[in-house]
């Protein structure tokens, strides 16, 4: 059993498994139920304002394009930004590191003989940790926005990029008050707690003698700031003390004013789901208008104070693989479509700052030390935030090169170079035992099935789950299905061929994927059956990896040659471009978006433009004819009846549009019910994992909730799914049979 | 929200009422529309102009203009430049802000297009007022944080 934690702060860095297993256990056991409620309906919030955006497409095309342009001229913005706020009567300094920039910020409090200071939100102050110096210093530091007011009370790390104390209920926050404030006042509401709060901290405004604020963006044209709120107390602590030091990364620069606009949408929709927060200030300090004398001390002029911080972002800025993180708005919308994140918050997924799928490279890149980026494993893969980030950063794909580069600080053990041997990888790539056997699910499937009878005899034997958790960190929990005495393409050879009736049809190339042909020959043999039944002539490649299984254990080069080797393989026997249809949708996102990055341009071009959803295919083909699926697809045949609940492929969902499926279900006579949830938390090998099998079964929680609520409101209804790792973990989560689409269809031939 | 006539005694009643006996009422003088709109209102018992550290902090009504209002986010444009403005619209409880209806456009990102907005000395400071303060970290969404409890717009037409 992982050590009891008694605070946060003890499994905030977390350089290594045994404190991620700690944090997890810590996020699981008092954090998760408000960390759910509170993601849920950020998300929720994000994608109706999303949706409400005319051109949130083109925003984002935008966005992006001003941080690239930003970036790659940073040191001309930087300079031309120390003189615009030299012009406007303000200060300017850059700061190295964070060492540098406490110094500066502590000398000028000095010089002021600042008391007193109240602070706005800030995840750079965070990263320097500028309140323990300040208080060093005799200071008495006030935390003004009311999440990181209740962290300063507790004395945790923020657990979320913009609502940083996430993590808190209502009632514990009334108890942290209670033991904390020592008071007698009401407690017991929001209202209460923000009353209490307010009256507090309104006596620190007016007494402060200066404020700290961050910045969304700055403007080097003039030197103005984006400050975007709902408390209103950045405006306070803009407007109230005379003295104002704003504290930012030197990524949030971006050429003029004009540049916020397209930021100023993006962002709030992006984060809190709003059209805009309740205050949007546009400011170029030093203020022109005179300080109030709340403090008695007679008049003052104000001062300003910009510090611009590297502290590990040009370096950042230079590494090609990780560089587009620096494109963050810090929104937080990656954290709050991540299923994981869900249920963990940012004080199981996240580090002593930054938290979440993009945290993991700020965290390391803003510490310098790689090993802070473990909680990265949290990241399945399932590309959920990579078409909710406002900036189009592909996050996933930071998170598998973090791997890669973790897997690489260590030396490969010779367990692990046995399994190399034993599974006849191409590539000997750093990876551990267990990231090796995954990686390589066609080689242990292939080898599970030449020995078929005698390793599924193995999986009944007591202590076979024990010998799998201990040697591979498979969780004994698991239910592991038999190994299957065919593959899809030795059942399916000789069926193949096109009969008479089809001979006119188009031609198609269905992909023997490992996951398909060694885990489930049926349904591929079903998909193939479908195709037939509508006309199509069809043929079945040679079973193919294709990497998406070494890619999620961070083993990129492994990744890279198989990719190469499907796409040579598919350049020799498909010259003509027929379409190349997909039964596994994790397999087709690594075809449609993670061969991006694996192949050359031209090669990728190719596979992108000629592959597709088997299903949606199907839909396609229906559609072009003008034909009724009906006529093929007979619902009757289907004695559970019309109704089913579909969840589809997180995966599939970043590259093609699920309600193309759901759509040509309903044409065929499906009542179709969609899950709403991002992920099954399956995720391939995660699920499987002795570490991560408790995340996962938190995450697949909400997905039977909805499927039990379908069936309360409307009756029994048949579980569907379209990947083969959300069918295993339906199957487990609800005891149930779950079906593919194309299983499902299949019946009805 | 309400909508007003374009008349400075419509303002003064559409302010009186909104604030109906709470004082003193603290106002930031227009820059954009003509100070005769505030005309009427300035005489009243209460009002005050030029406030002080003591008014700050305990008046509980504030009224300024704004410069624009947005259609898409409902929001308002208050200039927070030389003027009070900056105070008087975050200090007190209550805010009324007047915009005129010819200063309405669809959307945030429309004000750093439009030419009749390009005024750079103008429009150094604002802020995009969408609601009073709110708060979601206590728990429920709460209204009424450490700025404004209340937001009322008057539009002019």
């Amino acid at each position: 059993m992982p050590k009891h934690v008694t605070s946060p702060r003890e499994v905030a860095a977390k350089e290594s498994r045994a404190v991620l297993r700690r944090a997890i256990r810590l996020a699981l056991d008092t954090e998760s139920a408000a960390v759910r409620h509170n993601t849920r309906s950020f998300n929720l919030n994000r994608y109706r304002a999303t949706a409400a955006l005319p051109d949130y497409d083109a925003l984002k095309d935008e966005a992006r394009r001003i941080k690239e342009h930003a970036l790659a001229n940073r040191k001309a913005l930087v300079q031309r930004l120390s003189e615009s706020v030299t012009r406007n009567g303000g200060h300017f300094f850059f700061a190295r590191d964070a060492q540098e920039a406490r110094q500066y910020i502590q000398e000028v409090c000095k010089r002021h003989h600042v008391r007193s200071l109240v602070k706005g939100k800030s995840m750079t102050s965070e990263e320097i940790h500028l309140n323990s110096a300040l208080e060093h210093d005799g200071i008495r530091v006030v935390e003004t926005d009311l999440a990181e007011f209740i962290l300063q009370a507790a004395d945790e790390q923020p657990s979320h990029i913009i609502a940083p104390a996430i993590h808190y209920s209502r009632e514990r926050i009334t108890a942290l008050f209670r033991r904390n404030f020592q008071t007698d006042l009401p407690l017991d509401t929001g209202e209460d707690l923000t009353r209490f709060a307010r009256e507090r901290l309104r006596q620190d405004f007016l007494a402060a003698d200066a404020g700290i604020t961050g910045a969304n963006l700055v403007s080097a044209d003039c030197g103005s700031l984006l400050l975007v709120e709902s408390e209103a107390n950045i405006r306070l602590t803009c407007i109230a003390p005379p003295l104002h030091i704003a504290l930012s990364g030197l990524e949030k620069i971006v050429p003029s004013r004009r540049e916020f606009a397209p930021f100023i949408e993006l962002l709030a929709a992006s984060a809190t789901g709003q059209p805009l927060t309740s205050y949007t200030s546009v400011i170029q300090p030093p203020l022109a208008v005179p300080v109030v004398d709340f403090r008695g001390a007679g008049p003052v002029t104000r001062e300003f104070h910009l510090v611009i911080l590297d502290n590990g972002r040009e370096a950042l800025a230079q590494d090609a693989q990780l560089k587009e993180a620096l494109y963050c708005i810090r929104c937080s919308a990656c954290l709050n479509s991540c299923a994981n994140f869900q249920v963990l918050g940012g004080h199981g997924f996240g580090g002593a700052v930054y938290s979440g799928g993009i945290g993991a490279t700020w965290e390391a890149a803003t510490t310098g030390q790689l090993k802070l980026a473990r909680f990265s494993d949290l990241c399945t893969g399932c590309s959920r935030c990579a078409t909710q980030c406002p900036v189009r950063i592909d996050i996933p794909g930071l998170n598998v090169e973090l791997r890669s580069r973790l897997n690489k600080s260590i030396p490969l053990s010779i367990t692990a170079r046995a399994m190399h041997l034993l599974l006849g990888s191409s590539v000997v790539e750093h990876a551990s035992t267990q990231q090796i056997f995954f990686a390589h699910y066609d080689r242990v499937a292939h080898l599970g099935m030449l020995f078929a009878p005698l390793s599924n005899l193995f999986l009944k034997v007591p202590g076979a789950h024990w010998f799998l958790e201990k040697s591979f960190g498979i969780d004994r929990r698991r239910y592991l299905a038999p190994f299957p005495r065919k593959t899809w393409v030795e059942i399916s050879a000789g069926e193949v061929t096109h009969t008479p009736e089809t001979q006119q049809g188009p031609e198609v190339l269905v992909l023997a994927d490992v996951f398909t042909n060694y885990g489930a020959p049926e349904r591929g043999r079903d998909a193939l059956r479908c195709l037939r039944a509508t006309g199509v002539r069809v043929r079945l490649t040679k079973p193919l990896p294709d990497g998406r299984a070494a890619l999620s254990q961070g083993m990129i080069e492994t990744a890279r040659a198989q990719a190469e080797v499907l796409s040579s393989y598919l350049a020799a026997e498909n010259a003509a471009q027929r379409p190349l249809l997909v039964v596994e949708p994790s397999v087709l996102a690594m075809i449609l978006r993670e061969y991006r990055k694996l192949l050359p341009a031209e090669a990728f071009a190719n596979l992108q433009n000629s592959t597709y959803d088997l299903v949606q295919f199907l839909a396609r083909h229906f559609a072009e004819q003008g034909s009724d699926p009906q006529a093929v697809f007979d619902i009757r045949k289907f004695a559970p009846g019309p109704r089913v609940f579909y969840h589809a492929h997180c995966q599939q969902r970043a590259v093609c549009d699920p309600s193309i499926t759901v759509e040509f279900l309903r044409r065929v006579g499906f009542e179709v019910t969609c899950s709403q949830v991002e992920c099954c938390g399956m995720a391939g090998s995660f699920g499987y994992k002795k570490d991560f099998y408790d995340v996962s079964q938190a995450v697949s929680e909400e997905l039977v909730e909805q499927w039990k609520a379908a069936e309360s409101a409307m009756g029994p209804h048949t579980l569907l799914a379209s990947g083969v790792s959300c069918i295993e973990q339906l199957q487990g989560a609800t005891g149930r049979a779950v079906l593919h689409p194309v299983e499902l269809l299949a019946k009805l031939l | 929200m309400e909508l007003v006539a374009r008349a400075p005694e419509a303002v003064r009643d559409a302010v009186l009422a909104r604030a109906s006996a709470k004082r003193p009422i603290l106002i930031a003088e227009p820059r954009y529309l003509s100070p005769d709109y505030f005309r009427p209102l300035r005489s009243e018992e209460g009002v005050l102009t030029n406030p002080n550290a003591g008014d700050y902090r305990v008046a509980p009504v504030g009224v300024t203009e704004a410069f624009a209002a947005i259609a898409r986010t409902g929001s308002v444009c208050v200039d927070m430049g030389a003027d009070i403005a900056g105070y008087v619209s975050l200090l007190p409880r209550l805010h009324i802000v007047v915009v005129d209806i010819d200063r309405l456009i669809f959307r945030p990102s429309d004000l750093f297009r439009l030419e009749q907005f390009a005024r750079p000395i103008y429009h150094r400071n604002f802020v995009f007022i969408s609601g009073p303060s709110a708060t979601a970290d206590m728990g429920p969404l709460v209204r009424g944080v450490h700025g404004p409890h209340e937001l009322h717009i008057v539009v002019l037409c």
